[in-house]
């Protein structure tokens, strides 16, 4: 099964993007925070990252880029909330190797498109 | 019909009830942003992991679900008002539905599935899709029957009714806070072109004008005062203003480097009524007018154009006098030095009562003491 690492800092998005990939027979873990993402992706090697830009203490950009520091291969999704500097975050998500960035609010058949194809990509 | 100035409450109290009395897994609402053409679900409940938290999920104008509401495709199907999935899914068995029409309710059904929702209730006002009711599985995995559906329809109207009217509600406010706007911004710009103008007054209008305020706000902190809302956007706008007139005065003269001679003086003590006239065909400028015209008078009756005393002179031209004359005495000129704040504002307390009013020359030096100017 493929294994997937959910970090977001709301309860109730880990709760159902959870529930929404283990309907899709996805294994899923979750972290609420960069620091918890970190250790998680070290220990359990997920196949696919769906990480928040926005959350409390070290953010969505900050943890990709220690991730890279050692890490060149996980994959990494970006998700960010509202617009305010769009253009930056993008370019820095692009740099540092994140597969897709996508927005909330988010339709819900993009967000299992995007995750299912990079989730069945590692297949072939 | 309720008439509701915040639908918010009213939507998340319905969806609250729905989940709690109904008995339902989830629920939720999505409701159009205009400005995006897009869905959003803004309000949702529901147990844990089948909740979509709120602000999460959207839906485009291109969704089939979308599409199918708005174009209302199967009369029949949407007849009661409610998109029930088993009756569609029936439906899709027909053999006499069109390819095209079976397509779209086919698509439009597996937003139901992704959503999970069971019943979907579009809410139109006259003809626009304000938004759609989603309701999951009854806990007991039961069906709705006829008339709760019926009952989920006419609540479902209502509230469309009342969204559509705190639409008109605020966009009416945006409307008129945008025309606000546009005027205090023009506002900044003509002050800033005296500014311009008068180069020993670089900086003097935006000084004089928070001065101006931050005296008002000093006179309502200690009771001394009750100025309204309107009070203080006329105060704001009258000190912006209260020297353009001097756009009316040669250059040669404002910027002088000695004093000025008795013509000189009179020339400029025109610049309150040279004010009058810029700013009397606007009808919203007439309050801040006062300020304006005059800024010039002294309390005991020795100032210009009118020789106005005491409380015939409109207050915010009192507080602009004051501020006025701080910012002045404490600017340099190249014929005199500044004084400083200190010498200021004891020159301003000692002719408190004749030159300036009272309540006022207390509140600069209250100010000063504490540290504010």
């Amino acid at each position: 099964m493929a294994k997937l690492l959910i970090v977001d800092d709301e309860a109730d998005v880990r709760e159902f993007a959870t529930n929404f990939f283990r309907r899709r027979k996805v294994e899923v873990l979750t972290a609420s925070g960069g620091e918890e993402a970190l250790s998680l992706i070290e220990k359990e090697k997920p196949d696919l990252v769906l990480l928040d830009i926005k959350m409390a203490g070290i953010d969505g950009i900050e943890t990709l880029k220690r991730l890279r520091v050692k890490d060149q291969t996980t994959k990494v999704i970006m998700v960010t909330g509202k617009k305010p500097d769009e253009e930056e975050s993008f370019n820095k998500c692009h740099q540092l190797n994140a597969v897709d960035y996508i927005h909330k609010p988010l339709e819900l058949d993009e967000l299992e498109r995007v995750v299912m194809k990079e989730l069945t990509n590692l297949k072939s | 019909m309720i008439m509701v100035h915040d639908p918010n409450m009213l939507i998340k109290m319905i969806v609250r009830m729905l989940v709690q009395k109904v008995r339902l897994r989830h629920a939720g609402i999505l409701l159009h942003q205009m400005d995006r053409d897009s869905y959003i679900l803004t309000v949702s409940r529901g147990s844990k992991g089948l909740k979509i938290p709120a602000g999460f999920a959207r839906m485009d104008a291109d969704n089939p679900l979308i599409r199918f509401f708005r174009n209302k495709l199967d009369k029949q199907l949407l007849g009661d008002g409610a998109l029930v999935y088993e009756q569609a899914k029936k439906a899709l068995r027909k053999k006499n539905l069109s390819p095209v029409l079976r397509q779209q309710l086919k698509d439009a059904l597996h937003q139901m599935e992704i959503f999970e929702v069971t019943v979907c209730i579009p809410t139109y006002f006259i003809n626009e899709l304000l938004g759609i009711f989603l309701m999951g599985r009854k806990n007991s995995g039961k069906n709705f029957s006829r008339s709760e559906l019926n009952f989920f329809v006419a609540i479902a109207s209502d509230v469309a009714m009342a969204i559509r009217n705190a639409q008109l509600f605020k966009d009416l406010a945006l409307e008129l806070d945008k025309n606000k706007r546009l005027f205090i911004h023009t506002t900044v710009a003509l002050a800033a072109a005296i500014d311009a103008k008068d180069h020993y007054t670089h900086g003097h209008t935006s000084r004089v004008t928070s001065l101006s305020i931050e005296i008002a706000r000093k006179l309502i902190q200690k009771n001394r005062k009750k100025f309204d809302e309107k009070f203080l956007e006329q105060l704001h706008i009258a000190s912006l203003l209260h020297d353009i007139g001097k756009i009316g005065i040669p250059e040669t003269i404002l910027n002088k480097e000695g004093p000025l001679d008795e013509e000189e003086k009179k020339r400029i003590q025109q610049h309150p009524l040279i004010g009058v006239t810029i700013l009397q065909p606007i009808r919203e400028l007439q309050d801040a007018l006062m300020g304006v015209k005059y800024h010039h008078e002294r309390y005991d009756g020795s100032g210009y154009p009118e020789g106005l005393k005491r409380n015939d002179i409109p207050f915010i031209a009192l507080i602009i006098s004051v501020a006025d004359s701080f910012d002045a005495m404490t600017t340099n000129r190249p014929y005199r030095r500044a004084s400083t704040k200190e010498e200021a504002v004891r020159e301003i307390e000692k002719y408190s009562g004749t030159q300036y009013e009272p309540s006022i020359a207390w509140a600069l030096a209250e100010l000063h003491r504490e540290g504010k100017i």
